[in-house]
């Protein structure tokens, strides 16, 4: 009863709120419009720990603001790059032991095989940092940066294929249907940025591997959300966000003229009808209108000094797929206050061929990850922006298919992995968690999918037990019936 | 200042009225609080949790959701609630009290309650405690109509109904609606499509008493009405034209579609139409519709991403087709019970499961539908196909008849080979290998009789690398046999299930050096995998030997130069072609020769070689049967070359029948597999096994015991179950009203929301069963009705006090759903093309939303991977027929809030957004639209006023004021200035999109074209008023 009288509060708000404005429409009203929640704590706005989206205050005072999540599809190897075991030398070429791999299922990929030969890493080792952080020589600038890193080496999840995976670690759930972490946070807490959508979502190509393992647009869904609160896709061909100009022929101006035209009939209409939906469609004309000058600016680079782009590595001849310029545009976004940024890096599915197409992912994403934490530092972002960079899943210590001097592949590994975050919230230098001598059982400290969904919403000032939604008579949630804060990770 | 902010003061306001606005059961005695309205949403939402049905989470024993347990009490043996008296009851105490302990419910489990509930509880028990049955799971019952104050407004007793609620309000219902929003309203919610001009003059103009229901019974009986059903149908069925997981190539349902679409034009009986889709193919005597119909249920998600676990998958299917039917039908929510009994409705996990064993009798893979529509199927050819099959089976015959009757000259071709061959022969030595690897890692086995056996598991693809030992003569050939063995699937050669192999490529080298080969033969080759093919460089074909499985097979390499291994060894590579994975060879054998024609005759077995030295004479007929076999198939040219007649009228024949379509079915396996309870509901942890059942809560249960899916399908529209005619007319009525009386369609559970008007709910339910589930009929009543017709313009604090117009004190005024939106634009712009079903179309989409999601290089494996547009009509067809593809749907939909149909929905969300505001603008949908609707304007009239008027009538309806027409003209004149200082702009605007570039004065015709456009982009427009 409480929920429901809450929803029709909401609701009641909103339209009236809507029912006064009149032509001139003010910034807070089209804040509202992006995100219809804003008017839904009475008073909101003011007061700390205010929030424009359902949640009628925070819970907790966030350490983090924004979120970069600079996602690694295809399930990258931390064995090769992050879980360093010097020890796996001596095991090189030997089979896994049973003791060790204790019968746990294996993908049909590698189900067929009858030999496990464990695979040291074909790549050397460097420590860097005060912490004495180790990382594959592959990835040197990340390394450069070591001591802002909090790098969780005990992941886990329970998927073993790749849609069921990612569709995990985004929704919470193996199968569809639910909503991504960055449509809760939009639903949940609203974005802080009145003309750009709160969760927008960058793709890039891999130059490792180009059989890339499919993308869904489900991993930035909805669900049964609003679809407002859907992942917006900002893409390098064509409009950055779908439809933004005007049509052939068609200026500024003439769209201008137009919309007043349309206005003009809407504001009539409002009188007419007395629906205040009506002028929240006019609204939202007027927020488009609007979203055609500050996307353009947000995408455009030329502002942004050679220095940086150097630093990034964009360069129109760069072959890394845009993730450069994606890292770029992330940190743009998030000074313009975007809540959730999340990149798809693709190719990081090394079944085999591993040794060369790692090194080919690893130099697209290295330089720029660096440069994007360090530029983050620089600005003071860092202090309230949180950047992940992990994937779905790790890879398997033993060889798929044949184990030669130079070359082999590894096979999906979900009984551990390691990710990497650094910035606001999560204690720099910490290494979290460890794997066994193969990189295969986590010994310490073990960081479930529905954990780590836990404690990114808590540095958000969300308890991941509070922000919930109804559907279909239950009380849904970002980590199901699961999820534990980690606080060692905590600064 | 005031004392309290201006959002704040307002909110309690609002806060004033709302127990005005409560949906309620009507409580006999409104003094004394109702059960189901205001008690059983505390106990759900707070207590049952620990409390309810599902006794492996209960806490204390205790449970709260039945009288009789209630009154017991739990371990403690105080009863939770004493009738009357709160001192006594143990829940009130538990309330009451502060010890953190006791208190109830505890601090760290959920959310503490408020006073108000707290106090409701208490007075509850106060007024002795009374559980009633969950409303929805009581059979409806005839409601009398009620008594209104306000005479001749209502049409029917479902107007009483309503004006009933209102007068409780202190409501007035609004007048009827002008005739020009009356139809349009008609026409979009009948068939999806707004009315022509003329179609609203002759509605104004006509005079007759009954022109209302004349024009209802037009709309009803176009064809369009059955696509417009189906659309809700499609997001309810989770349609799609593709498979959704992964990779997410294309399916074809499209003849399920196009029956949905007939099945609502020829207005089948909803209670025969739910048994078609349920269990069409059980129904006896099944017709092929009947059997299309039962996809229904196939048109959940299937994947065969590679790896993945067939069982894990095959279970998500069931799950979802229980999800799907119990959330149509029942509108209940069943998906809890898969891991546990359901919380709050009486659902448990056996019936759960009795549910999963009714759907896991299809005879289906885990992983399918790689190469489009996934077993089981029907096909449905077309008539031209139909005889295509029979012209190409008579061509396959004659060949094969040609084939069995070999000329004379075949005949003596064969005993002069046969003199040859028992004179001729190759010496063969085993070969010794130095080293033998599996690429998969495979150990490989010696065997006493120097061949070599490979042990299972069988990886899918693997390659074998042979070291040969030094060898002192020049190598002329290799002879690899294919040996059967007892160890081995169908005992052999092969390592999987047929026993066959198929040989992708053998590659020799020594040294480093490739070594060519000069010929391939082979004892025995399979039609279609000559040995050639081993030796082509084409590692997707091969040399295979069916139907010799579990017998030997040997082939001959010849070498183009003899080579001397001795220092570098010869190094010979079996490779298995990847396009055929799952056919390695288990055990072989290695020989070489260094005979100067090593094809001849060694690769003739020996068996064979017996018998050409026997005399043709004195030959038992079986032996001269053996070797004109071996002549026909291994040796004879004249015969290959039949053989390839044949086989090539095989494969045309196989081409055709691919091309033949198919549409996925449910169908039963003659013996059903064992069901069990899934622990916590996970695929590989069984439990007991459970049998076929209905869910036990529910009344109208056919005599109990086991129950196929027909014995379901029926009981669904049984008349003793309590939800399918509620569920299905609130269905109908949102579809109309924009909200259900039960405003969460989906669910009718106890934590689903209340009726706003329940003795109409079951007035309607009953109604819809009285008249055989006659949809037309029903919707025909609900259309005519005094409240559906009412104005849509209201004062705004009608629009404040009932938002979502629950109340019904005015008519429907909702934003078009999705593909009304895009038809609206086509048909007012005169582009709609008005085909009905069939394939899937591709209108305009950004380019490469699909290409940077898919895979890349290897994407041409698959189908659905690139998107390219249609050409001429089929950019114009209603939205509904846009290819839907699950992991990137066109975003013409999903701006637009349609569902990305992955999974059933029955409820679409109206939400409101910048980007839906920049594709009416922007996308050269709209734009074209546009511009050739500013060409019907400009045609229909002389005058500009007349010209906006015609347009803005398309579009809206209505006829514009002398205001509005007067703003359009300003914009009008304004853009005609400006695209005369640019007429190439103009120019430019007039070419958008594929149809030709509209003619007349550019600048002219420009402006018109951005008038036009500002008509479509109107509130008025994109609303059904």
């Amino acid at each position: 009863m409480e929920h429901w009288m809450q929803e029709r509060a909401r609701l009641l708000t909103r339209r009236h709120f809507f029912g006064r404005m009149s032509a001139g429409i003010g910034t807070a009203a089209l804040a509202s419009v992006m995100n219809p929640g804003l008017l839904s704590g009475a008073g909101a706005g003011s007061q700390a720990g205010a929030v424009h989206g359902a949640l009628p205050t925070l819970h907790f005072a966030p350490k983090a603001k924004r979120v970069i999540w600079l996602f690694m599809s295809g399930g990258p190897s931390h064995i090769d790059l992050f879980d360093y075991k010097p020890g796996l030398r001596q095991h090189h070429g030997e089979e896994l032991p049973a003791s060790i791999r204790m019968g746990q299922r294996l993908t049909g990929m590698t189900s067929g095989q009858s030999k496990f030969p464990c695979v040291a890493p074909m790549f050397e080792w460097r420590q860097h940092g005060k912490s004495g952080l180790w990382m594959s020589e592959l990835l040197p600038q990340m390394g450069r940066v070591a001591d802002r890193w909090c790098v969780v080496k005990s992941m886990w999840t329970e998927a073993i294929n790749h849609d069921p995976a990612v569709t995990f670690i985004q929704t919470g759930h193996q199968q569809a249907g639910r909503p991504a972490l960055g449509s809760w946070l939009s639903y949940g807490i609203g974005s802080e940025n009145q003309q750009l959508p709160g969760f927008v979502v960058m793709i890039s190509q891999g130059s490792g591997n180009k059989t890339d393992q499919p993308l869904s647009t489900r991993y930035w869904g909805s669900g049964f959300l609003p679809g407002q609160h859907q992942g917006v896709r900002f893409r390098s061909q064509g409009d950055p966000v779908l439809y933004l100009s005007n049509p052939p022929g068609l200026d500024d101006p003439a769209r201008r003229r137009m919309l007043d035209a349309t206005g003009a009939l809407n504001a009539l209409a409002a009188e007419s009808f007395g629906d205040p939906e009506i002028d929240a469609r006019i609204a939202q004309y007027e927020m488009a209108y609007r979203m055609q000058a500050s996307v353009p600016e947000l995408t455009d680079l030329k502002g942004e000094s050679a220095a940086t782009l150097e630093a990034y590595g964009v360069r129109p001849d760069a072959k890394d797929g845009g993730f450069a310029r994606n890292c770029l545009l992330a940190r743009r976004m998030v000074e313009r206050g975007v809540r959730f940024v999340q990149l798809f890096h693709r190719g990081w599915d090394q079944h085999g061929d591993l040794p060369r197409q790692i090194r080919g992912q690893c130099s697209d994403v290295d330089r720029p990850t660096a440069a994007l934490v360090e530029d983050l530092a620089q600005r003071g972002l860092l202090e309230d922006t949180l950047v992940v960079w992990g994937g779905e899943f790790g890879r398997t210590v033993y060889s798929q298919g044949s184990l030669t001097k130079d070359n082999h592949g590894r096979d999906h590994h979900g009984r551990c992995y390691t990710i990497l975050m650094a910035g606001a919230g999560v204690r720099a230098g910490l290494t979290y968690g460890a794997t066994d001598d193969y990189c295969y059982n986590i010994v310490e400290n073990p960081v479930h999918v529905h954990d780590l969904n836990a404690t990114l919403l808590h540095l958000l000032g969300v308890d991941h037990t509070r922000l919930t939604f109804r559907f279909q008579g239950r009380n849904f949630r970002l980590t199901d019936v699961h999820g534990e804060l980690v606080k060692g990770l905590l600064a | 200042m005031p004392l309290l902010n201006p959002s704040l003061r307002r909110l309690l306001a609002w806060a004033a009225v709302l127990p005005a606005l409560m949906p309620a059961t009507v409580a006999a005695d409104p003094a004394r609080l109702d059960f189901n309205r205001d008690v059983r949403p505390i106990l759900a939402e707070h207590c049952l949790n620990c409390h309810g049905l599902d006794d492996r989470t209960r806490k204390g024993g205790l449970r709260l959701d039945r009288a009789e347990d209630a009154l017991k009490g739990g371990k403690s043996g105080h009863p939770a609630i004493v009738p009357g008296k709160t001192a006594e009851s143990e829940l009130v105490k538990r309330l009451r009290t502060t010890d953190p302990d006791d208190r109830m419910p505890p601090e760290e489990k959920g959310v503490p309650l408020t006073d108000a509930q707290r106090a409701t509880l208490e007075r509850w028990v106060a007024e002795g405690g009374e559980y009633r049955p969950h409303w929805a799971f009581i059979k409806p019952e005839p409601q009398p109509v009620p008594a209104v104050k306000k005479e001749g407004w209502a049409r029917s007793p479902l107007d009483s109904f309503v004006l009933a609620r209102m007068e409780r309000e202190g409501l007035e219902p609004r007048p009827e609606a002008a005739r020009p929003t009356l139809i349009r309203r008609l026409s979009l919610d009948l068939t999806g499509l707004p009315p022509r001009p003329e179609e609203i003059d002759a509605f104004v103009a006509d005079p007759a008493p009954n022109a209302y229901e004349q024009l209802v019974d037009r709309l009803l009986a176009s064809a369009r009405y059955g696509e417009r059903m189906a659309v809700d149908w499609l997001d309810a069925a989770r349609y799609a034209d593709t498979h959704g997981y992964h990779i997410d190539s294309a399916r074809d349902m499209t003849a399920w579609r196009d029956g949905v679409i007939r099945a609502f034009n020829d207005n089948q009986r909803y209670d025969q139409f739910t048994v078609d889709q349920i269990a069409g193919d059980l129904v006896p005597g099944a017709t092929e519709a009947q059997k299309v119909a039962s996809g229904f249920n196939r048109n959940h998600m299937i994947n065969y991403e590679g790896g993945a676990i067939p069982e894990e998958y095959h279970t998500a299917y069931i799950v979802d087709r229980i999800n799907t039917t119990s959330t149509v039908w029942l509108g209940l929510t069943v998906a809890c019970a898969q891991c546990h009994d359901h919380k709050y409705d009486p659902i448990t996990t056996r019936d759960y499961y009795g549910m999963y064993a009714i759907f896991n009798g299809v005879p289906e893979n885990g992983l399918d539908g790689r190469n489009g529509n996934a077993v089981p199927v029907v096909r449905l050819p077309k008539a031209e196909q139909a005889a295509e099959t029979e012209r190409l089976a008579a061509i396959l015959r004659t060949a094969e008849a040609r084939l069995a009757n070999p000329q004379p000259e075949v005949r003596e071709a064969q005993r002069e080979w046969e003199r040859s061959l028992a004179k001729a022969g190759a010496a063969w030595n085993i070969a010794r290998l130095a080293k033998a690897e599996s690429s998969a890692g495979a150990r490989i086995e010696e065997q006493k009789d120097g061949s070599w056996f490979v042990p299972l598991p069988a990886a899918p693809r693997e390659d074998y690398v042979l070291t040969l030992a030094p060898i002192d003569a020049p190598v002329t050939g290799v002879r690899i046999e294919a040996l059967p063995d007892d160890r081995l699937p169908s005992k052999g050669p092969g390592r999987f299930d047929n026993g066959n192999i198929v040989l992708g490529e053998v590659v020799a080298t020594s040294g480093g050096r490739s070594l060519a080969w000069k010929s391939a033969s082979a004892s025995h080759s399979q039609d279609g995998y000559p040995v050639a093919k081993a030796i082509d460089g084409d590692l997707a074909t091969g040399w295979a030997i069916l139907p010799r499985a579990g017998k030997a097979s040997s082939a001959v390499f010849a070498l183009s130069e003899p080579v001397t291994a001795g220092a570098a060894p010869l190094v010979v590579t079996l490779r298995f072609s990847p396009a055929f994975d799952r056919h390695s060879l288990g055990r072989f054998r290695v020989s070489v020769t260094s005979d100067s024609n090593p094809q001849d005759a060694a690769d003739v077995p020996e068996a064979i070689r017996a018998i050409a030295r026997v005399e043709p004479s004195a030959r038992t007929a079986e032996q001269e049967k053996e070797i004109a076999r071996h002549y026909h198939e291994q040796v004879s040219p004249w015969m290959r070359r039949l053989r390839e007649e044949v086989a090539s009228a095989k494969k045309a024949r196989d081409d055709h029948d691919r091309a033949i379509p198919t549409s996925m079915v449910m169908a039963e396996m003659t013996k059903p597999r064992d069901t069990f309870v899934l622990v916590r509901g996970q695929y590989d942890k069984k439990g007991e096994k459970v049998g076929r059942t209905l869910l036990s809560a529910l009344p109208g249960l056919p005599g109990g015991g086991e129950a196929d899916r027909l014995a379901l399908a029926r009981w669904l529209v049984s008349p003793e179950q309590p939800l399918t005619a509620r569920v299905t007319v609130n269905r109908f009525w949102q579809m109309l009203f924009g909200n259900g009386l039960v405003k969460t369609a989906e669910n009718f559970g106890t934590q689903g929301d209340l009726p706003s008007h329940p003795e109409l709910l079951d007035w309607l339910a009953l109604e819809l069963v009285r008249t055989g589930w006659d949809v037309k009929g029903f919707l025909k009543m609900v259309v005519t009705s005094a409240t559906y017709r009412q104005d849509s313009r209201a004062p705004r604090t009608l629009y404040e006090r009932d938002p979502e117009n629950r109340l019904l004190a005015r008519g429907p005024r909702v934003r078009l759903q999705a593909e009304f939106l895009r038809d609206l634009a086509l048909s007012a712009s005169g582009l709609l093309d008005d085909r009905i079903g069939g394939a899937p179309v591709f209108p305009y989409q950004p380019a490469g939303l699909w290409e940077e999601l898919m895979s890349r290089e290897d994407n041409d494996a698959f189908t659905a991977q690139k998107y390219v547009p249609s050409k001429g009509r089929d950019l114009y067809r209603r939205t509904m027929y846009t290819f839907i593809k699950r992991t990137s749907p066109h975003p013409s939909l999903s701006n637009f809030d349609a569902p990305d149909r992955q999974v059933c929905s029955v409820r679409r969300p109206r939400t409101n957004t910048p980007l839906q505001a920049l594709a009416l603008m922007n996308d050269p949908t709209y734009v074209e639209a546009a511009r050739h609707l500013a060409s019907r304007m400009v045609e229909a009239a002389k005058s500009d006023e007349e010209r906006v008027a015609s347009g803005f009538r398309r579009v809206v309806g209505r006829t514009p004021t002398k205001r509005e027409i007067e703003v359009l003209l300003r914009l009008h004149r304004e853009q005609v200035a400006v695209f005369r200082q640019d007429v190439t702009a103009a120019r430019r605007l007039l070419s958008v999109g594929d149809s030709a570039p509209t003619s007349g004065d550019a600048a002219e015709m420009a402006a018109w074209a951005v008038v036009a456009g500002a008509i479509l982009n109107l509130d008025e427009a994109v609303t059904k008023g």
